[in-house]
């Protein structure tokens, strides 16, 4: 599947910024196998002063903008073709549940993709008795460490809302569980807290969904906005596997992927320390267009 | 050392020895007595020379050592509500002694594990072989707080992660040093063993130069050099990087920066420009090249470590993947602090080093492993429980760390079951014994557990250990009272030697070559804050001479309703000043800017002008609680403008001639600009009450002056040319721009090719206006318009060097 993804998020600042300092991640990177960019430029408006470019930890591609003149708005503007290719959902190659933690332990390695990363509180998901209840229980009959992700995954669709207004970027995993309610952000982080919870490493990755839903199905949620969803370590074997709570379903040939780590903190589209006093407005619009 | 007590100084001592009434605790080893019960060679030179002394004259030699504490303004950081109250350092006056032999044992031993710390870290942050190779479990990392991942593959720009360390140790019930916990992130105390050994030889000096101490000048000496040669290697300068004046140990960061001549930076001070580490100083932005952190790692970049962090440089972790800054020690290293570390010490230094440690920690038991984990539940009696992932040291951690034996019933299952649960989470320590060194407690020695704290620094010739450090002395005997935050004293350390010892000192030596830092490394926010220290000052001063004028008319006519005391108050109310207060609020909220200002710049002025700031800000706060308005309050304003003086006094005579003086200087100069022309402005107003004009003469210090000047013509002209126009009047406006004028053209672009800056500018057309100015055209408005240009000048110096 062949994609043209645009990106612009916009702020809007309610005092001039004097200049300031940004990490950038919404461009998306190649997987071996998964995904392929075939072409993918990032531009800025104003123009930066300063621009370099770095990997993170994870693999993530990072651009940093610096500027040190005043200015009022700031536009992150991408536009990217990139391949996804069709995997067929993987057959079940996971272990059970209560010989995942040996399997764990076995792995005596913390290179970025070790789901020795994943297993802890991360600064956004803190691990919670409430979350780990409700996981534990719905995991409880899972034959597999893969139908146990996939049983959390159709759980958190059935019994959330997705409700833009309930929550926002900074609401934490136990408040957004104490909702019940939500957006793609606070799903993918109440499923990572609810599998580390059970001992299961996850992470979380954001992206991008396709638009135009194929004919006859319904359109997916999520859809104008930036994405995120959860990936899974499915033991040895099967490796990491994502899944989509938002949209109740394996990743897929819709999900485009800018990368991930243990949280959002990790990939968040941008972070910046700003010269300036008070806050900001964002828009942000997202087109995925099918070339082909 | 053995012949002094051979031959005593004439007198006998007087009663029965000092040590006579020391007594051991049963089983636990002492630093003083052996455990045959004979005094030690070294400390029986020492407990003789106290003899000789005789009680009184050795209470005298340690209130001595105190004083200069107080006198320097030595303190730390106590945490005990809100805001961290300055405490007094805690002298503990009987110095530890060492003899040479066990310290080249412990020299040798922390070398060999400063080594061995360096490459775990190195490997944790590059290939991480130790993980793959079943070394160190992957938890341990993965799960730490202190591996930093934005900095997993950044190679140290001066090649090594490790440049000074720390290291607690104990001696343990068999005689042998035990290493209690390894300090690796910013370790603290270094400048306060420097103090500690200052004030303990002001008491003990002619016994400190018989026992043949080793001196620790060298070991800082080497450290500074090498710090400098990076410096230079690199094209940049050396700072140390704070994190501000609230810290606990913020006076020892300014004392070494003084002592060592480094820039003290705090992280809103840098900036990073290309990847490169830049200081913000008054005459622009210049390079830094190696910054010794005493901030921990995660706080120092916002954009890529601790999000929440206010103290950081956003973009350091940048300049840092890009090599532009040596940062002494590398960010991460924290990570080898963690507790459970301890566990994997052993197995790892037998597999990079091939041996065993010379110097070993106290055994530790991490719980993520299932035998581990049995042990420490099954000798749970017999150890110390605490987080694994804990950096601090376990008896610094009374809240996390708990002795097994001391728990109930209760508390040991719960602890036991969550062991169980989580084990990873949890580490077993063998229970610390420590051995006891005397203390001197109200005229006797009393034994008291102590720990040592010893340096490691490395130089281009490799790790060196600095020859002493600092003891610290439990409050109690029990083992847990030793945190100074709990009551704990330091001690210095004097390891002895055998031979007559070298005697270095950080001034130049013959031969070598002096460096000069050039006056552009003032740091923007030190200029600021010394700018703002000369106003606060100056204006403490304008507003006690007001205050003084009043209260001395209030007592003499006691009608507060008189015209010219109605029209002072409601002048003082325009600067904030409520005159029916003897002492008002205004007033002492100047002296505390000031006192603020002063404390972000201790590393800029000499102790005295802090002490003589402390103490002005003392006496104001004990008169505001019991003055009365008029003549005692006159006598009050009196004492404190004398303090003033004496402070100003101090500054101005001690004070080197550099941009951080001309700086203070500049403050002060705006400030009485700005007052003299508002006051004069105030008393010659045409609806001045009878005696205004004896008054404006009175606060500007020129009675006699005007007296001998003008004994004719005295009147309102006269009284402004003396203040306003007299070039030669101190107090007068002239005299200011005058100053103002000359030092605003020397600081850093001040005129350059010949073109003034703005702010030069500014003061020259003020000073030409004023030089031909006659008195009567010094109308109250213009005086008015004359104050706010003067206050424009200063926002023309702030935008050109503090921005």
């Amino acid at each position: 599947m062949l994609y043209d993804v645009k990106l612009d998020l916009h702020y809007d600042y309610d005092a001039t910024v004097h200049g300031g300092r940004h990490l950038i991640r919404v461009a998306p990177i190649s997987v071996p196998g998964v995904q392929r960019v075939v072409a993918s430029s990032l531009s800025f408006e104003p123009r930066p002063h300063r621009e370099s470019h770095f990997t993170d930890f994870f693999g993530n591609s990072v651009t940093t903008i610096a500027y040190d003149a005043p200015h009022d708005t700031l536009d992150v503007r991408l536009s990217a073709r990139v391949q996804v290719e069709d995997i067929h959902p993987p057959a079940d190659l996971s272990p059970t549940l209560p010989s995942l933690a040996a399997e764990i332990a076995r792995f005596w390695s913390v290179a970025p993709d070790s789901p020795h990363h994943f297993l802890a509180s991360s600064p956004r998901v803190q691990l919670v008795p409430a979350i780990t209840e409700y996981a534990s229980e719905v995991v409880d009959t899972a034959s597999s460490v893969q139908s146990a992700a996939l049983a959390l995954c159709m759980a958190i669709h059935r019994d959330f809302a997705y409700d833009p207004k309930a929550t926002d970027v900074a609401t934490k995993p136990a408040e957004a569980f104490a909702l019940r309610k939500g957006v793609c952000q606070d799903f993918a982080h109440i499923m990572i807290a609810g599998l580390r919870g059970v001992g299961i490493p996850a992470g979380y990755v954001s992206g991008f969904l396709r638009t135009i839903p194929p004919a006859g199905k319904a359109r997916l949620e999520g859809a104008d906005a930036m994405h995120a969803w959860a990936r899974v370590w499915c033991g040895q074997h099967a490796g990491w596997i994502e899944f989509d709570p938002t949209n109740a379903m394996i990743a897929g040939p819709d999900h485009i992927s800018i990368g991930h780590g243990r949280d959002y903190g990790d990939i968040s589209p941008i972070v910046g320390v700003l010269r300036t006093h008070g806050g900001h407005e964002t828009t942000q619009s997202v087109d995925v267009i099918r070339v082909e | 050392m053995e012949t002094r007590q051979q031959k005593p100084r004439g007198k006998p001592p007087a009663g029965p020895s000092i040590i006579a009434d020391y007594r051991l605790q049963p089983g636990v080893p002492d630093e003083m007595i052996d455990p045959a019960g004979n005094i030690r060679p070294g400390w029986s030179a020492l407990m003789s020379a106290f003899d000789d002394l005789g009680p009184t004259e050795l209470a005298a030699r340690f209130e001595r050592a105190d004083q200069y504490l107080r006198d320097a303004g030595v303190f730390y950081r106590k945490y005990d509500g809100a805001a961290g109250k300055e405490r007094s350092w805690p002298l503990a006056h009987i110095p530890l002694l060492i003899d040479e032999a066990d310290w080249t044992r412990i020299s040798h031993g922390l070398i060999e594990r400063a080594e061995l710390l360096e490459q775990i870290v190195a490997d944790i942050y590059t290939d991480n072989t130790l993980v793959q190779r079943g070394l160190l479990p992957p938890d341990l990392v993965a799960r730490n707080g202190e591996f930093l991942r934005p900095l997993v593959g950044v190679k140290p720009a001066s090649g090594h992660f490790l440049h000074f360390c720390a290291f607690e140790l104990g001696r343990g019930p068999d005689g042998n040093w035990w290493v209690l916990g390894d300090r690796t992130q910013a370790p603290s105390g270094a400048g306060f063993a420097i103090e500690n050994r200052v004030a303990t030889t002001r008491a003990l000096s002619e016994i400190y130069a018989d026992m043949n101490v080793h001196r620790l000048a060298g070991f800082f000496r080497g450290f500074r050099d090498t710090l400098f040669e990076q410096g230079r290697r690199d094209g940049g300068r050396v700072g140390i990087l704070t994190p501000g004046q609230l810290n606990e140990t913020y006076f020892e960061h300014a004392y070494i920066a003084r002592y060592l001549g480094l820039m003290l930076l705090e992280g809103e001070d840098i900036t990073v420009e290309d990847g490169k580490v830049m200081v913000r100083t008054v005459a622009g932005l210049k390079p830094v090249s190696v910054l010794w952190r005493r901030v921990d790692a995660s706080f120092t970049d916002p954009l890529e470590l601790r999000y929440d962090s206010r103290i950081g440089t956003p973009g350091m972790v940048e300049a840092l993947r890009q090599g532009s800054i040596s940062m002494i020690n590398a960010l991460g290293t924290g990570i080898l602090e963690t507790r459970a570390l301890a566990a994997f010490l052993p197995r790892l230094s037998k597999a990079i080093a091939s041996k065993p440690l010379e110097l070993p920690e106290i055994a530790t038991w991490w719980c993520g492993q299932p035998a581990e984990r049995d042990y420490v539940i099954d000798n749970f009696d017999k150890l110390m429980i605490g987080p694994a992932f804990a950096t601090t040291l376990p008896f610094d951690d009374p809240r996390g760390t708990a002795l097994g034996s001391s728990m109930t019933p209760e508390q040991k299952a719960d602890l036991i079951a969550r062991i169980r649960a989580n084990g990873a989470d949890y580490v077993g320590q063998e229970q610390v014994q420590l051995s006891t060194a005397p203390v001197y407690v109200e005229g006797k020695l009393q034994p008291r557990p102590i720990t040592l704290r010893v340096y490691a620094a490395r130089t281009d010739k490799g790790w060196t250990i600095m020859p002493g450090g600092f003891a610290r002395v439990g409050s109690s005997l029990d083992t847990t009272a030793i945190a100074m935050q709990r009551g704990g004293q330091a001690a210095d350390v004097w390891v002895l030697s055998s031979k007559p010892v070298d005697r270095f000192s950080l001034l130049p030596q013959d031969g070598q070559k002096l460096v000069r830092n050039s006056p552009g490394s003032l740091p923007s926010r030190a200029a600021d804050n010394l700018i703002w220290l000369g106003r606060y000052a100056e204006r403490c001063e304008a507003t006690v001479r007001i205050l003084r004028a009043y209260n001395a008319r209030l007592a003499e006519l006691s009608k507060p309703d008189l015209p010219i005391l109605t029209h002072a108050r409601k002048f003082l109310e325009t600067i904030d000043v409520d005159a029916t207060d003897a002492l008002p609020q205004g007033l002492l909220s100047s002296i505390d800017s000031a006192v603020h200002s002063a404390s972000q710049i201790r590393d800029r002025f000499s102790p005295d002008g802090w002490l003589a700031l402390a103490d002005l800000q003392k006496s104001a706060q004990r008169f505001a609680a019991r003055v009365q308005p008029g003549d005692d309050a006159t006598r009050a304003m009196t004492v404190i403008l004398r303090k003033l003086a004496g402070f100003s006094g101090l500054v101005h005579e001690n004070m080197y001639r550099f941009a951080g003086w001309r700086f203070l200087e500049l403050g002060r100069r705006l400030e009485r600009a700005i007052q003299i022309a508002r006051i004069a402005a105030w008393l010659t107003d045409k609806e001045a009450p009878d005696g205004s004009l004896e008054m404006l003469l009175e606060i500007g210090d020129s009675v006699m002056s005007h007296r001998r000047r003008y004994s004719v013509s005295a009147g309102t002209q006269s009284a402004i040319d003396l203040l306003v126009l007299d070039p030669l009047n101190p107090r007068s406006v002239l005299f200011q721009l005058t100053e103002l004028r000359a030092q605003i053209e020397i600081l850093p672009g001040g005129v350059d090719d010949g073109q003034l800056s703005p702010a030069a500018k500014a003061a020259l057309q003020l000073h030409t206006d004023l030089v031909i100015a006659e008195p009567a055209d010094m109308t109250p408005e213009r005086l008015e318009r004359l104050a706010a240009d003067i206050g424009m000048l200063s926002s023309l110096v702030a935008a050109a060097y503090f921005v």
